[in-house]
């Protein structure tokens, strides 16, 4: 198939999606009414809750949801061949995704702007609470132990990758500074620092990492893995205009950049399918089901969306009516950003062989090597494309990993502070976090690590469905496009994570994991797993009562037969 | 007719130009809103310290500044009393 017409059946869906299905349920099911107060408007600080055009938040839900996860899942899962994994992001995101994004935003606009924590306890049970953060804590220790081995994986395997990464972290540095301190006009200061980024991306193929450093260090995950956690660091503790807000804001151009001249290029190239539409059900990493669905999180649905549908944009949104284009076609945006990956990794290689090979090495060398590809129809040289490729994975990771640390230093002082107020000391709080992650990324392959986050965000997103559809029942609305999609993902992710948990527990049990490393490893990420598959489960019993609750309140109300 | 084009012109790029700021900066804005807001909660607590049962400052100066505290008064009341949990430090 051409990868043109992926693109425009991509289009289609999204189209149908959101002019039909998702517009069918604002209108008649939720019945948005512009004209009803959100918590934007009646609880405005100025701060959190603070109306904002539906514009500026589509940028803003794009900028917060579309980390390196769209971009990784497709080029993984192209091993079950291309077809599966297109139709899993078109049909996830076409009845899943979207419904996941927007009740996210949605629900909470209708229960003023409550977050996941107080809407639990008041749609599930108390004890509902306590377990959702706790789920969501160690959800999010493997989102920066997957995204922690993407920054390492770049850094060792893309040489020309360090030297861009530290120019732009110079940029950012010297945006904070011209924009807060030197008080300097936003696009001198904007040209300014994306010109030093982009030069970082030149300068990284005329002087590769290990030309300065040497090949012992240059290769060395325990170095890269310390460097990303230093940066971490730094975003965690220093004043957030300082360091992570200004690094971010060059990096967005780098990627915003990167994505349009990539999907110009691919229209320009428009490439056929190489590799075969479907190969067999059981590959290396496991099954098609329930294995592939969670490879593909972001993309098809994930469970980060709704955190931050819920904690931010919630509070921020006008009117009703915007929930739709900001939480619902933000979502299919993503979607398409999936489609790019996926016709990354099924166009630029000859055969599955030659894929085969390059994946083994980890996923960012086939995606440095697509937009490479893509950006040289648009005239960039193949280097240059490859040091660009390998930052924007970086970028697209590390703005997530530092923004994950930072929660988690704030999470340890919340959840530890009354044990010990040591716990509430900041840099105490980032260093638990970030020997948690270090050990993740030293000992966990990346493959493992990936299926263990994939399947924790999905089940973060099952947990959000199972409130929506709470919510749903307590209002006597109809509740089958939420409930539905919400048991599809809890069977398939409790299923994935199992399997996952077993497979990494059985190689210590059986001796299959020789090293201390693989022992280590594979241990910590088999028990995080189970743990999260225990607490899921929790939830969905308290859950279930919860639905029993409200379906007897409803049958009470129900008019007495004749 | 040619006026109304403009207009759908303009509406699209002001629409463009919304994105890229939600895109690149107002992640930006609303950290810095957050540590004034932090700011402005410090300063709330050490002007009306005294009426919470914690002297901070004289009470003379404590009226002398209230005016100036007296506008956020309600936003602050609202922030210091919503239910909060670890989520709202992500977005």
């Amino acid at each position: 198939m051409n990868s043109v017409v992926v693109l425009i059946i991509g289009f289609v869906v999204f189209f149908i999606g959101y002019r039909v299905y998702a517009k069918h349920i604002d209108t008649k099911v939720m019945k948005a009414d512009p004209k009803r107060a959100t918590p934007a408007k009646m609880y405005m600080d100025g701060v959190e809750f603070m109306p904002t055009s539906k514009n500026i938040l589509f940028g803003y839900q794009f900028k917060s949801i579309a980390g390196a996860a769209p971009v990784i899942g497709p080029i993984v899962a192209i091993q079950w061949g291309w077809l599966p994994a297109m139709l899993w992001l078109l049909l996830g995101a076409l009845f899943i995704g979207w419904v996941h994004d927007y009740s996210s935003a949605l629900v909470p606009m209708r229960n003023e702007g409550a977050s996941f924590g107080g809407l639990s306890y008041r749609l599930i049970s108390p004890k509902a609470r306590m377990i959702l953060l706790s789920f969501i804590y160690f959800f999010l220790l493997l989102v920066a132990g997957a995204f922690g081995a993407i920054v390492v994986d770049a850094a060792t395997g893309m040489k020309s990758a360090p030297m861009a990464w530290l120019l732009l972290t110079i940029g950012g540095l010297l945006a904070g500074q011209m924009i807060y301190r030197w008080k300097k006009d936003i696009i001198l200061t904007t040209v300014v620092c994306v010109a030093i980024a982009l030069f970082g991306i030149w300068f990284g193929t005329v002087a590769p990492s290990d030309s300065i450093v040497g090949a012992g260090i240059a290769n060395s995950k325990f170095v890269w893995a310390i460097v990303a956690l230093v940066f971490c660091y730094f975003a965690a503790v220093l004043p957030i205009w300082r360091f992570a807000l200004p690094i971010n804001y060059v990096a967005s151009y780098i990627v915003f950049l990167g994505l349009l001249f990539g999907i110009i290029g691919v229209f320009i190239l428009h490439p056929d399918f190489t590799l075969p539409a479907y190969t067999k059900f059981e590959i290396g990493i496991g099954y098609l089901w329930p294995v592939m669905f969670v490879t593909i999180a972001c993309g098809a649905i994930s469970g980060w969306h709704s955190i931050v549908s819920s904690s931010g944009t919630a509070r921020q949104l006008e009117y009703e009516t915007d929930a739709r284009p900001v939480g619902g076609g933000v979502m299919f945006v993503e979607m398409m950003l999936g489609l790019f990956a996926l016709i990354i990794a099924g166009t630029i290689y000859a055969s599955s062989s030659e894929y085969a090979a390059a994946i083994a090495k980890g996923p960012i060398g086939v995606f440095a090597a697509g937009v490479s590809k893509f950006l040289g129809a648009v005239g960039l040289p193949a280097a240059i494309g490859r040091s660009y490729g390998s930052v924007m994975l970086i970028v697209l990771a590390v703005t997530i990993l530092q923004l994950v640390i930072r929660f988690m230093r704030v999470a340890t002082s919340e959840l530890m502070g009354d044990i010990s107020p040591i716990f509430k000391n900041a840099h105490v709080g980032t260093f638990i976090a970030e020997i948690l992650v270090l050990v993740l990324i030293l000992t966990g392959w990346w493959q493992y690590l990936w299926l263990l986050f994939g399947g924790a965000n999905q089940l973060m997103a099952s947990m959000a469905l199972m409130l929506v559809t709470a919510y749903l029942m307590s209002e006597g609305k109809p509740y089958g496009w939420t409930f539905y999609p919400m048991i599809f993902m809890f069977i398939t992710t409790v299923a994935a994570l199992i399997y996952t948990s077993y497979r990494l527990l059985s190689r210590v049990f059986t001796g299959g994991a020789k090293t201390l490393e693989a022992v280590v490893g594979n241990t910590l990420m088999g028990l995080v797993g189970i743990f999260l598959v225990v607490a899921a489960i929790i939830l969905a019993i308290e859950g279930w009562k919860a639905f029993g609750r409200y379906r007897a309140v409803k049958a009470q109300a129900a008019p007495a037969k004749a | 007719m040619a006026e109304e084009e403009k207009k759908k012109k303009g509406g699209f790029l002001q629409a463009v130009k919304e994105f890229v700021y939600g895109v690149a900066a107002h992640d930006s804005a609303r950290f810095a809103m957050k540590t004034r807001a932090s700011m402005e909660h410090l300063f709330i607590l050490i002007t009306m310290g005294d009426m919470l049962g914690v002297p901070i400052l004289p009470p003379y100066y404590s009226l002398r500044l209230l005016p100036y505290v007296v506008p956020q008064i309600s936003t602050w009341k609202r922030r210091m009393l919503r239910e909060k949990d670890f989520t709202d430090g992500l977005a």
